[in-house]
Protein backbone atom coordinates (compact mmCIF):
# COMPACT_ATOMS: atom_id res chain seq x y z
CA UNK A 1 0.00 0.00 0.00
CA UNK A 2 2.68 2.47 1.45
CA UNK A 3 4.18 1.58 -2.58
CA UNK A 4 1.06 2.17 -4.15
CA UNK A 5 0.81 5.42 -2.43
CA UNK A 6 4.38 6.64 -3.31
CA UNK A 7 4.04 5.57 -7.19
CA UNK A 8 1.16 7.75 -7.33
CA UNK A 9 2.25 10.74 -5.58
CA UNK A 10 5.33 10.14 -7.67
CA UNK A 11 3.34 10.24 -11.07
CA UNK A 12 1.02 12.32 -9.85
CA UNK A 13 3.39 15.17 -8.93
CA UNK A 14 5.15 14.96 -12.06
CA UNK A 15 2.13 15.91 -13.60
CA UNK A 16 1.05 18.18 -11.18
CA UNK A 17 4.27 20.54 -10.67
CA UNK A 18 5.27 19.61 -14.27
CA UNK A 19 8.65 18.30 -13.13
CA UNK A 20 10.90 17.17 -16.46
CA UNK A 21 11.96 13.89 -16.78
CA UNK A 22 15.49 14.89 -16.54
CA UNK A 23 14.47 16.09 -12.76
CA UNK A 24 12.64 13.01 -12.00
CA UNK A 25 12.45 10.25 -14.31
CA UNK A 26 9.08 7.99 -15.36
CA UNK A 27 8.54 5.39 -13.04
CA UNK A 28 8.41 2.85 -15.76
CA UNK A 29 11.26 3.81 -17.19
CA UNK A 30 13.19 3.75 -13.92
CA UNK A 31 12.17 -0.41 -14.20
CA UNK A 32 12.77 -0.37 -17.64
CA UNK A 33 16.27 0.57 -17.41
CA UNK A 34 16.74 -2.61 -15.45
CA UNK A 35 16.00 -4.45 -18.91
CA UNK A 36 17.91 -2.19 -20.87
CA UNK A 37 21.49 -4.15 -22.50
CA UNK A 38 24.75 -2.61 -21.10
CA UNK A 39 28.08 -2.17 -23.19
CA UNK A 40 29.09 -6.00 -22.78
CA UNK A 41 25.98 -7.11 -23.91
CA UNK A 42 24.43 -8.18 -20.57
CA UNK A 43 21.28 -6.67 -18.91
CA UNK A 44 21.35 -3.74 -16.54
CA UNK A 45 19.64 -6.24 -13.90
CA UNK A 46 22.88 -8.47 -13.77
CA UNK A 47 24.92 -5.57 -13.78
CA UNK A 48 23.38 -4.10 -10.95
CA UNK A 49 23.13 -7.27 -9.02
CA UNK A 50 26.95 -8.05 -9.96
CA UNK A 51 27.90 -4.44 -8.16
CA UNK A 52 25.12 -5.09 -5.61
CA UNK A 53 26.63 -8.09 -4.19
CA UNK A 54 29.89 -6.46 -3.90
CA UNK A 55 28.59 -3.74 -1.58
CA UNK A 56 26.49 -5.91 0.27
CA UNK A 57 29.43 -8.10 0.96
CA UNK A 58 31.91 -4.91 1.66
CA UNK A 59 29.28 -3.94 4.02
CA UNK A 60 28.57 -7.31 5.90
CA UNK A 61 32.34 -7.22 6.55
CA UNK A 62 32.63 -3.95 7.35
CA UNK A 63 29.55 -4.29 9.86
CA UNK A 64 31.16 -7.50 11.65
CA UNK A 65 34.59 -5.89 12.02
CA UNK A 66 33.01 -2.08 13.00
CA UNK A 67 30.48 -4.47 14.84
CA UNK A 68 33.49 -6.30 17.28
CA UNK A 69 35.12 -3.28 17.20
CA UNK A 70 32.83 -1.29 19.27
CA UNK A 71 31.70 -4.18 21.50
CA UNK A 72 35.46 -4.53 22.11
CA UNK A 73 35.33 -0.63 23.15
CA UNK A 74 32.13 -0.61 25.14
CA UNK A 75 33.64 -3.46 27.00
CA UNK A 76 36.70 -1.45 27.89
CA UNK A 77 34.96 1.45 28.61
CA UNK A 78 32.07 -0.15 30.87
CA UNK A 79 35.37 -1.65 32.95
CA UNK A 80 37.37 1.13 33.12
CA UNK A 81 35.88 5.20 33.94
CA UNK A 82 39.82 6.24 32.88
CA UNK A 83 39.55 4.65 29.89
CA UNK A 84 36.03 6.20 28.75
CA UNK A 85 37.24 9.45 29.80
CA UNK A 86 40.73 8.95 27.83
CA UNK A 87 39.36 7.69 24.46
CA UNK A 88 35.47 8.39 24.30
CA UNK A 89 36.49 12.14 22.89
CA UNK A 90 38.63 10.72 20.37
CA UNK A 91 35.61 7.82 19.44
CA UNK A 92 33.07 10.83 19.18
CA UNK A 93 35.54 12.98 17.45
CA UNK A 94 36.67 10.34 14.90
CA UNK A 95 32.58 10.41 13.76
CA UNK A 96 32.64 14.32 13.25
CA UNK A 97 34.99 13.90 10.32
CA UNK A 98 32.95 13.40 6.57
CA UNK A 99 33.65 10.10 5.81
CA UNK A 100 33.92 11.59 2.38
CA UNK A 101 36.71 13.20 3.63
CA UNK A 102 38.15 10.24 5.58
CA UNK A 103 37.35 7.45 2.26
CA UNK A 104 39.39 8.83 -0.04
CA UNK A 105 42.70 8.45 2.47
CA UNK A 106 41.72 5.14 2.91
CA UNK A 107 41.69 4.00 0.14
CA UNK A 108 44.87 5.48 -0.45
CA UNK A 109 46.28 3.47 2.97
CA UNK A 110 44.64 0.29 1.72
CA UNK A 111 44.14 -0.08 -1.93
CA UNK A 112 41.24 -0.09 -4.18
CA UNK A 113 40.28 -3.67 -3.06
CA UNK A 114 37.43 -4.62 -0.96
CA UNK A 115 39.12 -4.45 2.06
CA UNK A 116 39.29 -0.59 2.22
CA UNK A 117 35.88 -0.11 1.35
CA UNK A 118 34.93 -2.76 4.54
CA UNK A 119 37.25 -0.41 6.71
CA UNK A 120 34.86 2.63 5.77
CA UNK A 121 31.69 0.83 6.33
CA UNK A 122 33.20 -0.65 9.67
CA UNK A 123 34.10 3.09 10.57
CA UNK A 124 30.64 4.12 10.53
CA UNK A 125 29.53 1.10 12.25
CA UNK A 126 31.09 0.89 15.77
CA UNK A 127 30.28 3.64 16.37
CA UNK A 128 26.69 3.32 17.25
CA UNK A 129 27.49 0.13 18.62
CA UNK A 130 30.13 1.65 21.42
CA UNK A 131 27.60 4.25 22.63
CA UNK A 132 24.54 2.33 23.41
CA UNK A 133 26.98 -0.77 24.75
CA UNK A 134 28.75 1.41 26.90
CA UNK A 135 25.45 2.55 28.36
CA UNK A 136 24.08 -0.98 28.28
CA UNK A 137 26.70 -2.58 30.14
CA UNK A 138 26.84 0.08 33.16
CA UNK A 139 22.70 -0.31 32.84
CA UNK A 140 22.68 -3.45 34.92
CA UNK A 141 20.03 -3.33 37.60
CA UNK A 142 21.90 -2.70 41.25
CA UNK A 143 19.99 -6.06 42.95
CA UNK A 144 20.62 -8.46 40.03
CA UNK A 145 24.33 -7.18 40.36
CA UNK A 146 24.16 -7.90 44.31
CA UNK A 147 22.89 -11.77 43.21
CA UNK A 148 25.61 -12.06 42.03
CA UNK A 149 28.24 -11.02 44.48
CA UNK A 150 26.04 -12.94 47.09
CA UNK A 151 26.80 -15.94 44.88
CA UNK A 152 30.08 -15.16 44.59
CA UNK A 153 30.66 -14.75 40.88
CA UNK A 154 33.65 -14.32 39.09
CA UNK A 155 33.82 -11.10 36.97
CA UNK A 156 33.76 -13.09 33.88
CA UNK A 157 30.77 -14.77 35.05
CA UNK A 158 29.11 -11.83 35.68
CA UNK A 159 29.50 -10.39 32.19
CA UNK A 160 28.58 -13.16 30.19
CA UNK A 161 25.77 -14.37 32.58
CA UNK A 162 24.91 -10.36 33.57
CA UNK A 163 26.05 -7.64 31.87
CA UNK A 164 26.41 -9.00 28.46
CA UNK A 165 22.63 -10.54 27.98
CA UNK A 166 20.85 -7.41 29.94
CA UNK A 167 22.50 -4.93 27.16
CA UNK A 168 21.00 -7.05 24.24
CA UNK A 169 18.35 -4.45 23.86
CA UNK A 170 21.23 -2.19 23.18
CA UNK A 171 22.96 -3.77 21.01
CA UNK A 172 20.22 -4.36 18.92
CA UNK A 173 19.05 -1.10 18.92
CA UNK A 174 22.79 0.06 18.39
CA UNK A 175 23.05 -2.90 15.25
CA UNK A 176 19.90 -2.10 13.39
CA UNK A 177 21.71 1.98 12.83
CA UNK A 178 25.00 0.42 12.18
CA UNK A 179 23.24 -2.21 9.53
CA UNK A 180 22.01 0.92 7.34
CA UNK A 181 24.83 2.95 8.15
CA UNK A 182 27.37 -0.03 6.79
CA UNK A 183 26.03 0.25 3.36
CA UNK A 184 26.71 3.81 3.46
CA UNK A 185 29.84 3.23 4.59
CA UNK A 186 30.93 0.54 1.70
CA UNK A 187 28.94 2.43 -0.95
CA UNK A 188 31.07 5.85 -0.20
CA UNK A 189 34.11 4.02 -0.35
CA UNK A 190 33.68 2.70 -3.93
CA UNK A 191 33.75 6.62 -4.77
CA UNK A 192 37.13 7.06 -5.07
CA UNK A 193 38.84 6.75 -8.72
CA UNK A 194 40.06 3.31 -8.87
CA UNK A 195 37.14 1.40 -7.85
CA UNK A 196 36.07 -0.85 -10.28
CA UNK A 197 32.61 -2.58 -8.68
CA UNK A 198 30.14 -1.69 -6.25
CA UNK A 199 27.19 0.32 -6.31
CA UNK A 200 29.38 3.44 -5.60
CA UNK A 201 31.26 2.76 -8.89
CA UNK A 202 27.30 2.00 -10.67
CA UNK A 203 26.32 5.63 -9.11
CA UNK A 204 29.31 7.86 -9.92
CA UNK A 205 28.84 6.44 -13.99
CA UNK A 206 25.51 6.72 -14.17
CA UNK A 207 25.46 10.37 -12.28
CA UNK A 208 28.06 11.31 -15.19
CA UNK A 209 25.32 10.32 -17.96
CA UNK A 210 23.08 11.49 -16.51
CA UNK A 211 22.12 13.52 -19.09
CA UNK A 212 21.68 10.65 -21.17
CA UNK A 213 20.23 8.28 -19.03
CA UNK A 214 18.78 9.74 -15.84
CA UNK A 215 17.08 6.77 -14.91
CA UNK A 216 20.02 4.68 -14.65
CA UNK A 217 21.26 7.09 -11.50
CA UNK A 218 17.45 6.25 -9.81
CA UNK A 219 17.63 2.78 -10.76
CA UNK A 220 21.11 2.52 -8.70
CA UNK A 221 19.57 4.46 -5.65
CA UNK A 222 16.58 2.14 -5.72
CA UNK A 223 19.32 -1.14 -5.44
CA UNK A 224 21.53 0.89 -3.10
CA UNK A 225 18.49 1.55 -0.37
CA UNK A 226 17.47 -1.90 -1.26
CA UNK A 227 20.74 -3.40 0.23
CA UNK A 228 20.11 -1.01 3.30
CA UNK A 229 16.79 -2.29 3.55
CA UNK A 230 17.21 -5.79 3.28
CA UNK A 231 20.43 -5.28 6.09
CA UNK A 232 18.01 -3.77 7.97
CA UNK A 233 15.45 -6.69 7.97
CA UNK A 234 17.60 -9.46 8.31
CA UNK A 235 18.78 -7.48 12.02
CA UNK A 236 15.73 -7.60 12.64
CA UNK A 237 15.16 -11.22 11.82
CA UNK A 238 18.18 -11.97 14.11
CA UNK A 239 16.68 -9.70 16.85
CA UNK A 240 13.39 -11.77 16.91
CA UNK A 241 15.39 -15.24 17.34
CA UNK A 242 17.41 -13.74 19.95
CA UNK A 243 14.95 -12.18 22.15
CA UNK A 244 12.01 -14.50 21.84
CA UNK A 245 12.14 -14.45 25.77
CA UNK A 246 10.28 -11.09 25.75
CA UNK A 247 6.96 -10.00 25.34
CA UNK A 248 5.62 -10.05 21.84
CA UNK A 249 4.26 -6.22 22.58
CA UNK A 250 7.52 -5.30 23.24
CA UNK A 251 9.69 -6.14 20.10
CA UNK B 1 26.54 -25.61 73.59
CA UNK B 2 27.97 -24.41 70.43
CA UNK B 3 28.87 -20.88 68.66
CA UNK B 4 25.85 -19.11 67.06
CA UNK B 5 25.67 -19.27 63.03
CA UNK B 6 25.90 -15.30 62.75
CA UNK B 7 27.22 -13.29 65.58
CA UNK B 8 27.30 -9.45 65.46
CA UNK B 9 29.55 -7.30 67.90
CA UNK B 10 29.21 -3.74 67.81
CA UNK B 11 28.28 -3.25 64.12
CA UNK B 12 27.67 0.54 62.98
CA UNK B 13 27.43 1.85 59.61
CA UNK B 14 27.90 5.19 58.30
CA UNK B 15 27.00 5.91 55.03
CA UNK B 16 28.19 9.50 53.08
CA UNK B 17 25.95 11.14 51.63
CA UNK B 18 25.86 14.56 49.92
CA UNK B 19 24.61 16.00 53.03
CA UNK B 20 27.43 15.00 55.17
CA UNK B 21 27.58 11.48 57.00
CA UNK B 22 24.33 9.98 57.92
CA UNK B 23 24.54 7.15 60.57
CA UNK B 24 22.32 4.04 59.66
CA UNK B 25 23.31 1.88 62.40
CA UNK B 26 24.77 2.02 65.13
CA UNK B 27 26.57 -0.47 67.80
CA UNK B 28 24.52 -3.91 67.42
CA UNK B 29 25.35 -7.24 68.99
CA UNK B 30 23.45 -10.08 68.53
CA UNK B 31 23.62 -14.00 67.88
CA UNK B 32 21.86 -16.11 66.08
CA UNK B 33 22.06 -19.74 66.45
CA UNK B 34 21.59 -22.68 63.63
CA UNK B 35 18.05 -22.98 62.07
CA UNK B 36 16.51 -20.41 63.99
CA UNK B 37 13.90 -17.99 62.20
CA UNK B 38 14.56 -14.17 62.69
CA UNK B 39 12.41 -11.60 61.87
CA UNK B 40 14.20 -7.85 61.74
CA UNK B 41 11.58 -5.20 61.94
CA UNK B 42 11.54 -1.72 62.60
CA UNK B 43 10.40 1.67 61.14
CA UNK B 44 10.82 2.82 57.10
CA UNK B 45 14.88 3.94 57.04
CA UNK B 46 15.79 2.33 60.77
CA UNK B 47 18.42 0.33 58.40
CA UNK B 48 16.89 -3.14 58.33
CA UNK B 49 18.04 -3.77 54.71
CA UNK B 50 21.67 -2.31 55.50
CA UNK B 51 22.39 -4.90 58.37
CA UNK B 52 20.64 -7.61 56.33
CA UNK B 53 23.64 -6.60 53.77
CA UNK B 54 26.04 -6.64 56.08
CA UNK B 55 25.63 -9.59 57.16
CA UNK B 56 25.44 -11.23 53.71
CA UNK B 57 29.18 -9.09 53.12
CA UNK B 58 27.10 -6.74 50.58
CA UNK B 59 27.62 -3.83 52.53
CA UNK B 60 30.84 -3.32 54.92
CA UNK B 61 30.23 -2.30 58.63
CA UNK B 62 32.17 0.97 59.45
CA UNK B 63 32.32 -0.32 63.05
CA UNK B 64 32.68 -3.90 64.43
CA UNK B 65 32.24 -7.25 62.77
CA UNK B 66 30.58 -9.95 61.87
CA UNK B 67 31.19 -13.74 62.19
CA UNK B 68 28.93 -16.34 60.45
CA UNK B 69 30.01 -20.06 60.57
CA UNK B 70 33.03 -18.98 62.35
CA UNK B 71 34.36 -17.10 59.33
CA UNK B 72 34.25 -13.86 58.38
CA UNK B 73 31.13 -12.81 56.38
CA UNK B 74 33.18 -12.13 53.34
CA UNK B 75 34.57 -15.60 53.69
CA UNK B 76 31.26 -17.09 53.92
CA UNK B 77 30.10 -15.29 51.21
CA UNK B 78 32.91 -16.70 48.94
CA UNK B 79 32.17 -20.37 50.47
CA UNK B 80 28.57 -19.42 48.77
CA UNK B 81 27.23 -19.96 52.27
CA UNK B 82 24.54 -17.58 51.55
CA UNK B 83 21.22 -17.77 49.40
CA UNK B 84 19.34 -14.06 49.33
CA UNK B 85 16.00 -13.51 47.86
CA UNK B 86 15.29 -9.76 47.28
CA UNK B 87 11.85 -7.66 47.78
CA UNK B 88 11.96 -7.62 43.82
CA UNK B 89 12.29 -11.20 42.49
CA UNK B 90 15.36 -10.07 40.42
CA UNK B 91 15.02 -12.64 38.13
CA UNK B 92 17.03 -12.63 34.90
CA UNK B 93 14.77 -11.86 32.26
CA UNK B 94 16.46 -13.76 29.49
CA UNK B 95 16.22 -16.96 31.30
CA UNK B 96 13.32 -19.62 31.70
CA UNK B 97 11.94 -20.16 35.40
CA UNK B 98 14.32 -23.34 35.29
CA UNK B 99 16.95 -21.66 33.91
CA UNK B 100 16.96 -18.73 36.72
CA UNK B 101 17.07 -21.68 39.51
CA UNK B 102 20.20 -23.24 37.89
CA UNK B 103 22.18 -19.62 37.85
CA UNK B 104 23.79 -20.41 41.07
CA UNK B 105 24.86 -23.78 40.15
CA UNK B 106 26.20 -22.49 37.45
CA UNK B 107 28.07 -19.98 39.05
CA UNK B 108 29.42 -22.46 41.20
CA UNK B 109 30.54 -24.97 38.76
CA UNK B 110 28.31 -27.81 39.76
CA UNK B 111 28.18 -31.38 38.05
CA UNK B 112 26.03 -32.10 35.15
CA UNK B 113 23.91 -34.39 37.24
CA UNK B 114 23.24 -31.78 39.79
CA UNK B 115 22.29 -28.71 37.31
CA UNK B 116 19.65 -30.85 35.78
CA UNK B 117 18.22 -32.62 38.68
CA UNK B 118 18.60 -29.82 41.54
CA UNK B 119 16.41 -27.26 40.14
CA UNK B 120 13.71 -29.44 39.25
CA UNK B 121 13.74 -30.53 42.92
CA UNK B 122 13.25 -26.84 43.86
CA UNK B 123 10.62 -26.21 41.37
CA UNK B 124 8.37 -29.21 42.71
CA UNK B 125 9.15 -27.59 46.00
CA UNK B 126 7.87 -24.61 45.51
CA UNK B 127 4.70 -25.69 43.11
CA UNK B 128 6.15 -24.48 40.32
CA UNK B 129 7.15 -27.60 37.97
CA UNK B 130 4.60 -26.92 35.31
CA UNK B 131 5.66 -23.29 34.75
CA UNK B 132 9.74 -24.19 34.19
CA UNK B 133 10.06 -23.24 30.46
CA UNK B 134 8.33 -20.05 31.00
CA UNK B 135 9.94 -16.60 31.26
CA UNK B 136 9.81 -14.68 34.38
CA UNK B 137 7.24 -12.26 32.49
CA UNK B 138 4.57 -14.95 31.94
CA UNK B 139 4.37 -15.37 35.82
CA UNK B 140 2.57 -13.41 38.49
CA UNK B 141 4.23 -11.63 41.47
CA UNK B 142 3.97 -14.29 43.59
CA UNK B 143 5.12 -16.99 41.50
CA UNK B 144 8.25 -15.10 40.50
CA UNK B 145 9.12 -14.81 44.31
CA UNK B 146 8.61 -18.46 44.66
CA UNK B 147 10.95 -18.75 41.40
CA UNK B 148 13.25 -16.69 43.19
CA UNK B 149 13.29 -18.31 46.30
CA UNK B 150 13.78 -21.76 44.92
CA UNK B 151 16.62 -20.38 43.29
CA UNK B 152 18.03 -18.89 47.02
CA UNK B 153 18.16 -22.92 47.88
CA UNK B 154 19.97 -23.87 45.11
CA UNK B 155 23.48 -24.32 46.67
CA UNK B 156 22.37 -25.48 50.04
CA UNK B 157 22.65 -22.37 51.71
CA UNK B 158 23.44 -22.39 55.82
CA UNK B 159 21.94 -18.76 55.68
CA UNK B 160 18.76 -17.30 54.11
CA UNK B 161 18.66 -13.87 53.78
CA UNK B 162 15.51 -12.73 52.86
CA UNK B 163 15.13 -8.69 52.62
CA UNK B 164 11.12 -7.57 52.27
CA UNK B 165 10.40 -10.74 50.03
CA UNK B 166 6.85 -10.21 50.31
CA UNK B 167 6.54 -6.58 50.66
CA UNK B 168 5.21 -6.37 47.44
CA UNK B 169 2.42 -9.30 47.28
CA UNK B 170 -1.21 -8.70 48.15
CA UNK B 171 -2.13 -9.89 51.49
CA UNK B 172 -3.67 -13.50 50.23
CA UNK B 173 -0.65 -13.98 48.38
CA UNK B 174 1.91 -13.15 51.31
CA UNK B 175 0.27 -15.24 53.95
CA UNK B 176 0.16 -18.57 51.42
CA UNK B 177 4.10 -17.54 50.64
CA UNK B 178 4.47 -17.49 54.89
CA UNK B 179 2.93 -20.63 54.60
CA UNK B 180 5.05 -22.15 52.15
CA UNK B 181 8.01 -20.46 53.01
CA UNK B 182 7.63 -21.92 56.90
CA UNK B 183 7.55 -25.36 54.95
CA UNK B 184 10.40 -25.24 52.65
CA UNK B 185 12.44 -23.55 55.54
CA UNK B 186 11.61 -26.13 57.94
CA UNK B 187 12.75 -29.06 55.56
CA UNK B 188 15.86 -27.10 54.51
CA UNK B 189 17.18 -26.63 58.18
CA UNK B 190 18.71 -23.14 57.25
CA UNK B 191 19.24 -20.04 59.68
CA UNK B 192 16.91 -17.69 58.07
CA UNK B 193 17.48 -13.61 58.32
CA UNK B 194 14.06 -12.12 57.15
CA UNK B 195 13.63 -8.13 56.97
CA UNK B 196 9.87 -6.96 57.13
CA UNK B 197 7.65 -4.16 57.45
CA UNK B 198 5.04 -6.54 58.06
CA UNK B 199 4.69 -7.63 62.87
CA UNK B 200 1.77 -10.11 61.73
CA UNK B 201 3.93 -11.83 59.27
CA UNK B 202 7.42 -11.29 61.50
CA UNK B 203 5.32 -13.16 64.51
CA UNK B 204 4.02 -15.88 61.99
CA UNK B 205 7.14 -16.61 61.03
CA UNK B 206 9.84 -16.47 63.54
CA UNK B 207 11.49 -18.07 66.57
CA UNK B 208 12.32 -14.35 67.57
CA UNK B 209 11.64 -10.81 66.48
CA UNK B 210 14.30 -8.52 66.50
CA UNK B 211 12.73 -5.21 66.61
CA UNK B 212 15.10 -2.08 65.77
CA UNK B 213 14.75 1.52 66.68
CA UNK B 214 14.56 4.46 64.08
CA UNK B 215 18.11 5.81 62.44
CA UNK B 216 20.32 5.26 63.58
CA UNK B 217 19.20 1.49 63.97
CA UNK B 218 19.73 -0.11 67.39
CA UNK B 219 18.27 -3.56 68.59
CA UNK B 220 15.49 -2.22 70.66
CA UNK B 221 14.17 -5.41 71.94
CA UNK B 222 14.22 -9.08 70.96
CA UNK B 223 10.84 -10.85 71.32
CA UNK B 224 11.12 -14.70 71.53
CA UNK B 225 8.28 -16.11 70.02
CA UNK B 226 7.02 -19.59 71.63
CA UNK B 227 4.10 -20.11 69.09
CA UNK B 228 4.10 -24.07 68.54
CA UNK B 229 5.21 -25.50 65.16
CA UNK B 230 4.47 -26.52 62.54
CA UNK B 231 2.34 -22.83 62.44
CA UNK B 232 -0.79 -23.56 60.19
CA UNK B 233 -3.15 -20.64 58.97
CA UNK B 234 -5.32 -21.31 62.57
CA UNK B 235 -2.44 -20.04 64.49
CA UNK B 236 -3.32 -16.58 63.49
CA UNK B 237 -6.51 -16.90 65.21
CA UNK B 238 -5.06 -18.03 68.63
CA UNK B 239 -5.19 -15.45 71.50
CA UNK B 240 -1.37 -16.29 71.74
CA UNK B 241 -0.56 -15.16 68.55
CA UNK B 242 -2.47 -11.69 69.01
CA UNK B 243 -0.38 -11.15 72.52
CA UNK B 244 2.54 -11.82 70.34
CA UNK B 245 1.95 -9.28 67.61
CA UNK B 246 0.56 -6.67 70.64
CA UNK B 247 3.93 -7.22 72.13
CA UNK B 248 6.13 -6.26 69.04
CA UNK B 249 3.74 -3.21 67.83
CA UNK B 250 4.40 -2.22 71.64
CA UNK B 251 8.07 -2.16 71.68
CA UNK B 252 7.84 -0.67 68.46
CA UNK B 253 5.60 2.50 69.67
CA UNK B 254 7.39 2.63 72.78
CA UNK B 255 10.44 3.58 70.86
CA UNK B 256 12.02 6.35 73.46
CA UNK B 257 13.15 8.13 69.83
CA UNK B 258 9.76 7.64 68.30
CA UNK B 259 8.35 9.17 71.62
CA UNK B 260 10.26 12.40 71.69
CA UNK B 261 10.25 13.23 68.15
CA UNK B 262 13.44 12.33 67.02
CA UNK B 263 12.32 10.69 63.98
CA UNK B 264 10.48 13.52 62.48
CA UNK B 265 13.29 15.77 63.21
CA UNK B 266 15.64 13.61 61.84
CA UNK B 267 13.87 13.42 58.70
CA UNK B 268 14.02 17.37 58.25
CA UNK B 269 17.57 16.93 58.81
CA UNK B 270 17.79 14.59 56.43
CA UNK B 271 15.76 16.59 53.62
CA UNK B 272 17.41 20.32 54.59
CA UNK B 273 20.84 18.69 54.44
CA UNK B 274 21.86 18.81 50.82
CA UNK B 275 24.09 21.85 50.27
Amino acid sequence: MVVAAIAVSWEGGKVLFAIPDYQLPRLHEIFADFLREGAGGERWFSIMALNARYTALESLIGFALGGVTGLILAIGFAHSRLLERGLLPWVVASQTVPVLAIAPMVVVWLGTSWFSKAVIAAYLTFFPVTVNMARGFRAVDVDALALMRALAATPAQVFTRLRFPASMPYLFTALRISATASVIGAIVGELPVGSRFGMGVVIINAAQYYNWRPANLWAAILVSSLIGIAFYQFIVLIERRAMRWRPAAEI
Amino acid sequence: MTAPVIEAVGVGRIFETRGGPTEALRDLSFGVDGGEFISIIGPSGCGKSTLLRIVGDLVEPSTGSIRVNGKTARQARLDRDYGIVFQAPVLYDWRTVIENVRLPLELAGGSLEERRERPRALLRLVGLEGFRDHYPWQLSGGMQQRVSIARALALHPSILLMDEPFGALDEMTRERLNLELLQVWSETGATALFVTHSIAEAVFLSTRVVVMSPRPGTIDRIVPIDLPRPRLDKVRGEPRFFELVTAVRESLREDPALAAGNAPRAEHARARGAP
